[in-house]
């Protein structure tokens, strides 16, 4: 079994934190750039307080404890386990979004950069706005109620089989959910010589090497091979596109003044974001309404409520938590001093369950009053693939999925486990059905 | 400078005074004004800034684009024939002192 989140172990693939306490300055000899001290303080602002109780390990176990703790001590704080500033608050983080001249995401010594190349992900307005026009319309919502949706729902019935003919018992997860998302991404990115299981395989080991603080040369290697497999499949795509087109993100790109290198690293950083993070949303809303049956029976009573659930999955467990900026300048953000050049994550998961936004925000609730969430982040950066994941999960995956297992539960005879908090999703989901 | 006015759903008026070019978005967002989220920024993509351009102001506004006309089905208020983008009208001459309905919803 792969394991969905590499956070734990080899760090952190999209928001560049290291592994475990103490290998960050090994791993980062410029880092110290951002740590508090080393310019003085001076007026109407305070110093980051020090959150040095915080750990990763306790971060990957559960981390919205912590972010509780730390929210209501204040928006930001400086993180040493994660050599980075934190911010937790809903505020704070939603002015990070819309400021992208002050927080930059063109992160100095980004692994994401070496593991997958320096794709839109990383970069600024205006280069960061030409590579996101050349995804053109593939992943806006006319393209996926004309073209894509069908294929999800052929895809869709195809895996709800698989995981039949699995029998009761059988994971959610690693058998339903993961080769579907893999298969609407292959289809979406335009990879017709290559199979579900080769999209997984490319995510997870190029995710594990944008992680690889501890800079193991095997990890270096498995996602080198992922990076060499996916620049051979590109290249072999792109002239049949050129003859061939169809809707694709490649298609698209065949025919587009884009640099190689460029569609490259953009491929994969959407291999890495567009498989991982369906795959985790589906299994986390059905988890939390196998958890919450009579939430489950008002949905199943309308089904209207997809959408519900679906968003509130987002916003209570976002499955991408964090992610990294970088400070262009000496800036004060909610009261809280960052130096130029701070290192800072966006805690998107601790944000999302802010009680000044959101009313009881550690409960799932599908019925809770609608308030935007930062799960698919904002601004310029705003999820490209949203609308797909609305799609896949909450259109297509879980209508068809309660209609075929009306009974579908926890297995109470095996252990569930969720994890992770850059990324976070079940682990293990064995369920049954009669 | 051009006035925008935001009109929301209790009947309650904001006007607010912005540069030329200004998105309505931007005006609502940047000068508090409930209702408007505009969560993407500006990029026709999350149909969170939804609004209801009055009918008097039809015929100065511009053609909705491919984008922003696909992205008007995804609107979590109803669309009418009046529904309009915020981000992809600008305030301007011609456009100054517009009024617009803020929907009930925007997530």
């Amino acid at each position: 079994m792969t394991t969905p989140d590499t956070t734990q172990s080899p760090g952190c693939p999209f928001s560049g934190v290291p592994a475990d306490n103490g290998s960050a300055e090994a791993a980062f000899p410029g880092a110290a750039a951002g740590v508090p001290g080393t310019i003085p303080a001076a007026g109407e602002f305070r110093e980051a307080p020090v959150a040095d109780w915080v750990t990763i390990p306790d971060l990957y176990r559960d981390p919205f404890p912590i972010y509780r703790r730390m929210r209501e001590e204040a928006p930001v704080h400086w993180v040493p386990a994660v050599n980075r500033y934190m911010v937790t608050g809903y505020a704070a983080c939603h002015t990070i979004e819309q400021d992208d001249a002050t927080f930059s995401a063109d992160e100095t010594g980004s692994l994401m950069k070496r593991s997958m190349g320096h794709s839109m992900l990383r970069k600024d307005d205006p280069e960061h706005r030409v590579e996101r026009d050349s995804y053109g319309s593939t992943l806006r919502p006319g393209t996926i109620k004309n073209h894509w949706k069908a294929l999800f729902e052929a895809n869709n019935e195809k895996y709800l089989r698989e995981l039949e003919a699995k029998g009761s018992g059988a994971d959610f997860v690693w058998d339903y959910a993961a080769p579907y998302a893999a298969e609407n991404l292959r289809l979406v990115c335009g990879f017709h010589n290559a199979t579900q299981q080769d999209l997984q395989r490319w995510s997870q080991t190029m995710i594990d090497g944008t992680g690889n603080y501890a800079d193991d040369a095997d990890v270096w290697e498995k996602s080198a091979r992922s990076s060499a497999e996916v620049d051979a499949a590109i290249d072999e795509m792109l002239p049949y596109f050129r003859k061939n087109p169809d809707h694709s993100l490649l298609s698209g790109l065949a025919s587009m003044p884009i640099p190689l290198e460029a569609i490259r690293a953009n491929l994969k950083m959407t291999i890495g974001g567009g498989l991982n993070e369906p795959r985790d949303v589906l299994g986390t809303t059905v988890w939390a309404l196998l958890e919450n049956p009579d939430q489950l029976a008002s949905l199943q009573e309308d089904p209207k409520l997809h959408a519900a659930a679906f968003e509130e999955s987002v916003r209570w467990v976002a499955p991408i938590g964090m992610y990294p900026r970088e400070a262009t300048r000496d800036t004060v953000l909610e009261g809280i001093r960052l130096p130029k050049g701070a290192r800072i994550g966006v805690v998107i998961g601790a944000a999302n369950r802010d009680p000044a936004v959101f009313e009881n925000p550690e409960t799932y609730n599908i019925h809770r009053p609608r308030k935007p969430h930062l799960g698919f982040g904002g601004g310029t950066h705003f999820c490209a693939g949203t609308w797909v994941a609305r799609t896949q999960v909450a259109q297509v995956a879980m209508p068809a999925l309660f209609d075929r297992f009306p009974r579908l539960r926890l297995d109470p005879s095996a252990e569930t486990v969720d994890a992770g908090w850059v990324f976070r999703g079940m682990l293990k989901m064995p369920v049954r059905w009669d | 400078m051009n006035t925008v006015t935001f009109i929301q759903p209790s009947g309650a008026p904001a006007t607010v005074s912005v540069e030329p070019g200004t998105s309505l978005m931007r005006a609502a967002v940047t000068n508090g004004v409930d209702g408007i989220v505009g969560e993407c920024g500006g990029q026709a993509m999350c149909a969170t800034c939804h609004v209801y351009v009055r009918p008097e102001f039809a015929a100065a506004l511009p053609e909705p684009s491919d984008d922003e006309e696909e992205m008007l089905d995804c609107t979590t208020a109803e669309r009418t024939e009046l529904s309009r983008l915020g981000c992809q009208i600008k305030a301007c001459a011609e456009l100054d002192g517009i009024v617009v309905d803020v929907p009930a919803e925007q997530v």
